[in-house]
């Protein structure tokens, strides 16, 4: 009797572990709606649509439902990180159709020619949009659908300056209190690239960035990978601050209202989210009016006053307080800086290897 | 039914095993001695020429080192007591000794975090009690992961050690004092001995687990990196699935050699067993 009881305990044990085991990587999933629509309607066109999986509510419903309507389409949602959706993409196990990824992770894909040129003919929207995201990795490449920036938040009754550039990262008013994005996080290479405006370097200097963050690398509590990491050590004073993109204020915020967030004098860094028509589609045309829709000064509007992404249209019109805790002007915008991607995806590689090597001890 | 046709029940569990385990373990660490064609050691050597690499490797066979050693420590007073009790409460301490493992990692780090932290329980309580005046750093250091992995497995080592102790007949125990041996004694030469047949498979379970974990290194764990948070990032955010396959490979002859280091010292812990 015991004995089965046992064996049946252990049996819960082991399941237990191995789905333990799973935890870490088990996040995606399909949105997939049943294909059967029924009536007299020709069988609607499948559209997959790979993207990060915030805000989902607000897509379905604002972004995906109606063009399904419109266009007689099933959108199916494919949803992970930068990272993991692009590697599904590069092994070609999935049917992905339109893709959001951020222009980092986007010009890795375009680099292995997994990206179909896009016909701007089809997105006439593009025209409404700010420059600085109408072509970020070239014309023949998909727009930015969204630009953000990465600034510096901080907790004002921790830190006893008043932060307002990129070097103030390095007052002794952070030490031991301070996070980083890690450098394969889309701010990466951001991070590095205001190391060598700290050193007091006028262009980048490779040397100049990595040894001055090196200084840093004993103030560093962690890096975070994702926002929430650090978002969760904001909110447990395991931290004061550090870089972090301005879509994520508002969370700040509700943990710590005295938060502030800072654009420092050297400029703060665009974070440009790029939508784009992955190699071998068969709904090509569909997948760029897509994009267009995304575009859209209806779509752009509603996600603005959801805050859910900064918009880009020109004709989106937003009050103060509408405006807040998003990156909102063409004054702001176009004042921010702007990696070159190409140049930071050549190094991705080496600048990894420094960064582990020097800064995350 | 015949004899060999029992064998045919094999097949399914063979099949299974052999497509989706051995072939993928063998093609893994047979593209490790391959590049550009050519049989190579190249990225063996390289890593273990690299003070980087081994300084992380060295980190986690530190943290399962420790954690299978606390585990033991924790568990084999707590397996000793559930095995004395009566059936019905036997099952309900061992209910209550697994109950970690039925909780997400996730949610048991993000525990960890709120009670480890600068502003957590044992610093505020530390603090309040006057005993130190700057929280302890014990969140995102090895210390922090040790705690969280000990957490996360103690129950394996707890499970294992009641299936053997629960086996072990009173009435040596009662033979073993009779003859005029203390209590001590007793448990030192007679329950210690028989015990580590369920010692060794925890200690293996445990290290094991604590080598390859990846979500309470990742969450608990500071700049650090452990093994498996290092595989994560080169497989999934640099792309690189060849130093990938090479930790992969590490971590699978570790895992090797630890279970026959452990299967030896079992031998002479216990020759009999």
């Amino acid at each position: 009797m015991m004995k089965k009881w046992l064996s049946g305990v252990t049996a819960v044990v082991m399941t237990s572990v191995l789905l333990a085991g799973c935890g870490g990587a088990g996040n995606t999933s399909d949105n997939e709606t049943a294909g059967d629509t029924g009536g007299s309607a020709a069988a609607p066109t499948k559209l997959v649509v790979s993207t990060w999986g915030f805000s989902e509510d607000f897509f379905n419903e604002e972004v995906f439902g109606p063009f399904e309507k419109e266009h007689n389409v099933d959108i199916v949602v494919e949803v992970g990180n930068n990272a993991e959706r692009l590697n599904k993409v590069r092994q070609g196990t999935s049917e992905v159709d339109v893709i959001y990824l951020s222009d980092y992770y986007a010009q890795q894909a375009i680099d292995e020619g997994l990206f179909e040129f896009i016909d701007r003919a089809n997105i006439p929207n593009v025209n409404d949009i700010y420059e600085i995201a109408q072509a970020p990795l070239g014309e023949n490449y998909g727009p930015a659908y969204t630009v953000g920036q990465l600034g510096i938040a901080y907790n004002p009754n921790l830190v006893s300056i008043e932060v307002s550039s990129w070097s103030d990262l390095w007052d002794p008013a952070f030490a031991n209190n301070l996070t980083m994005p890690n450098i394969t996080a889309t701010a990466g290479p951001m991070v590095v690239d205001a190391a060598s405006y700290a050193a007091g370097k006028d262009s980048f200097d490779e040397e100049a960035a990595f040894a001055k963050l090196q200084e840093l690398s004993g103030n560093i509590v962690k890096f975070y990978s994702q926002t929430s990491e650090f978002v969760n050590m904001f909110a447990q004073e395991e931290i004061a601050g550090g870089p972090i993109m301005e879509m994520y204020f508002k969370d700040l915020q509700v943990a710590v209202p005295d938060a502030k967030f800072v654009t420092p004098s050297e400029g703060g860094y665009a974070v440009m989210n790029t939508i784009n028509v992955v190699k071998g589609t068969k709904n090509k045309e569909l997948a760029e009016k897509f994009i267009n829709w995304q575009l859209s000064q209806e779509v752009q509007t509603a996600s603005a006053k959801a805050k859910v992404d900064s918009p880009v249209n020109t004709k989106v019109e937003l009050t103060a307080e509408e405006a807040e805790g998003i990156t909102y002007g063409a004054e702001l915008v176009e004042s921010l800086n702007k990696l070159d991607m190409e140049f930071v995806n050549r190094k991705a590689k080496e600048w990894t290897d420094r960064w582990n090597r020097e800064i995350a001890r | 039914m015949k004899k060999s046709a029992v064998y045919w029940l094999l097949l399914p569990g063979f099949v299974f095993l052999a497509a989706f385990m051995v072939i993928p373990i063998v093609l893994t660490i047979g593209s490790t001695f391959v590049q550009e064609n050519a049989f190579t050691l190249d990225g063996y050597l390289h890593f273990f020429k690299d003070p980087y690499f081994l300084k992380i490797l060295l980190t986690t066979l530190q943290v399962s080192v420790v954690t299978t050693l606390v585990c033991v420590v924790l568990g084999f007073p707590t397996a000793y007591y559930i095995s004395r009790k009566a059936p019905r409460r036997k099952g309900i301490l061992l209910a209550l000794a697994i109950f970690p493992l039925l909780t997400s990692p996730v949610v048991r780090s993000f525990s960890w975090m709120i009670i480890l932290g600068r502003k957590g329980l044992i610093n505020n309580a530390l603090v309040g009690l006057g005993l130190i005046d700057q929280p302890l750093d014990i969140l995102y250091t090895p210390a922090a992961m040790m705690i969280g992995l000990t957490h996360l497995f103690l129950p394996l080592m707890i499970i294992s050690l009641v299936g053997v102790l629960e086996n072990i007949d009173q009435d040596l125990l009662k033979a073993a004092q009779s003859l005029g041996a203390s209590r001590f004694t007793a448990f030192r030469r007679v329950v210690f001995p028989l015990a580590v047949p369920g010692l060794v498979i925890g200690a293996v379970l445990v290290f094991v687990g604590s080598l390859t974990a990846y979500t309470t290194p990742a969450l608990l764990g500071g700049k650090q990196r452990v093994i498996a948070t290092f595989l994560y990032q080169n497989a999934m955010t640099l792309n690189d699935w060849y130093l990938a396959s090479v930790i992969a490979a590490i971590m699978i002859a570790i895992t090797f050699i630890v279970v026959g280091v452990m299967n030896r010292m079992a031998k002479t812990l216990n020759p009999k067993g």
